[in-house]
């Protein structure tokens, strides 16, 4: 066995899970689908004496259409997001953005809860739900609590989440009207690599102009940023003068370091490209729709 | 921790004595002795170590053992009946679609999963879906005109049945 042994725990209920993370403290970890938590366990990077199995705890997978959006659920993994027919019509960028991750074996095990607790800069799907506005349930010692998404990632591998506190499942809002959203995901090394960055943007229209913009972008900060001041775009063209205003406002947002993916100088250039291919995209999409 | 599981492996319940660290590779290879799933890069990037794991394909180095159990495991041993081969093991030796078959196990149970799910797959998606399977012979032509072979041999046979 190449993993130091440790116990797996196996409770029945979150109450359970709890409960077995308090007592145990910084000897144990919950874990989702493990892709990344074994990997690094693998490689010594992390160790436990305890893995509290969050799989052994039924009914935390589920997929379900709300009235106002879907709700996901912690243990559901990348694949049946996915795949999920309520997903893909009602939010296909969120698809989208799941589809993008490693693949389809690691979609098949990683989970939703996971991906978003553990918090990676690069991580694909962070930024489609950041646009939408994606909110967690997290449940701990001090009983249930609502963190919204743009609150939940508070440095490099760092999430809002207290000892002993677990992701339950992340609520997505419905799009608004007239709405349509994108991610567009630039690998600079194989397709299944980690992202260089990754950008979900969505456009609201009304009478024919811009009403609203939303962008977020993963893989150009130490955590996925939606990026704030961009109301100057209600009730405009989204033309030359004012992709250029955009622009500068997410330059000033984002602080890219230099790594094999890219220097810092390359990932805002392409941050801007990426931009630019976003928005254009969705105009065309909205005009002829 | 020490513990007894069952794991159903190729139709068969296989009862073993494992520690909670194992992997699912570790038992499969080390325990079980099938040496068709291989370890090479070991963070579920290469697909060597394939398995399907209720018909789905899964990197068995990065699955706890212990967290397999009631569920359905199929190495490359459990495709054919030992005697001749799987319709996909032939399109793959008709259209040399292996050099040192290193990857190959990984790669026909992809195959399998991508033509049980996707019966008519276009050539994206036959990309798309064995994009995490790796030959560093760099067979890809040669495997991605095997995946064709083998999807009519798979319509042949269902239209036969």
């Amino acid at each position: 066995m190449t993993i130091r042994s440790f116990d797996l725990l196996q409770p029945r209920s979150l109450a359970e899970a709890i409960t077995l993370l308090v007592q145990h403290g910084e000897d144990a970890r919950a874990i989702g689908g493990g892709t990344t938590l074994i990997i690094l366990m693998k490689q010594r990077a992390l160790q436990y004496r305890y893995l509290v199995d969050l799989q052994s705890i039924p009914g935390l997978n589920q997929i379900s259409k709300e009235p106002e959006g879907v709700r996901i659920g912690a243990l559901a993994t990348h694949r049946s997001v996915e795949l999920s027919p309520v997903i893909r019509e009602a939010l296909p960028v969120v698809a989208e953005a799941f589809s993008r991750v490693g693949n389809v074996r690691v979609r098949q095990t990683a989970s939703v809860g996971g991906n978003l607790a553990h918090a990676d800069y690069r991580l694909d799907p962070p930024p489609a739900l950041l646009i939408l506005g994606a909110e967690i349930s997290a449940m701990g010692p001090n009983g249930a609590r609502k963190i919204p998404l743009k609150d939940f990632f508070r440095g490099m591998y760092e999430t809002a989440l207290e000892p002993g506190e677990l992701l339950v499942d992340v609520k997505i809002p419905s799009m608004p009207a007239k709405s349509k959203a994108v991610y567009l995901r630039y690998s600079a090394m194989s397709a299944n690599d980690w992202p260089c960055l990754g950008v979900a943007a969505m456009v609201t229209r009304e009478n024919g102009r811009c009403k609203e913009l939303r962008l977020a972008l993963g893989g150009v900060a130490a955590t996925p940023v939606l990026v704030n001041g961009l109301t100057f775009v209600k009730d405009q063209l989204l033309d030359e003068d004012v992709m250029q205003q955009i622009l500068a406002v997410v330059d000033e947002q984002i602080s890219p370091f230099s790594d094999l993916r890219g220097s810092e100088w390359y990932k805002r250039q392409m941050t801007q490209v990426f931009i630019r291919r976003a928005i254009a995209q969705l105009d065309s999409q909205l005009i002829e729709g | 921790m020490k513990r007894e599981i069952t794991l159903r492996v190729n139709n068969k319940d296989e009862v073993i004595v494992i520690d909670d660290a194992d992997t699912l590779l570790e038992v499969l290879r080390d325990r079980l002795k099938l040496w068709s799933v291989r370890e090479s890069c070991g963070v579920g990037a290469c697909g060597s170590c394939t398995v399907l794991l209720d018909g789905r394909p899964a990197s068995s180095c990065f699955l706890l053992a212990a967290r397999t159990t009631g569920h359905d495991i199929v190495t490359l041993e459990g495709l054919g009946d030992g005697a001749e081969l799987h319709y996909i093991q032939e399109a793959f030796v008709s259209q040399r679609a292996l050099q040192c078959a290193y990857c190959t196990p990984g790669f026909i149970l992809s195959v399998k999963a991508l033509l049980d799910e996707t019966p008519e797959p276009s050539d994206e998606e036959i990309r798309e879906y064995l994009a995490g399977n790796l030959c560093r012979c760099a067979g890809y032509a040669d495997i991605l005109r095997a995946v064709r072979v083998a999807q009519d041999k798979k319509k042949s046979l269902a239209f036969k049945e």
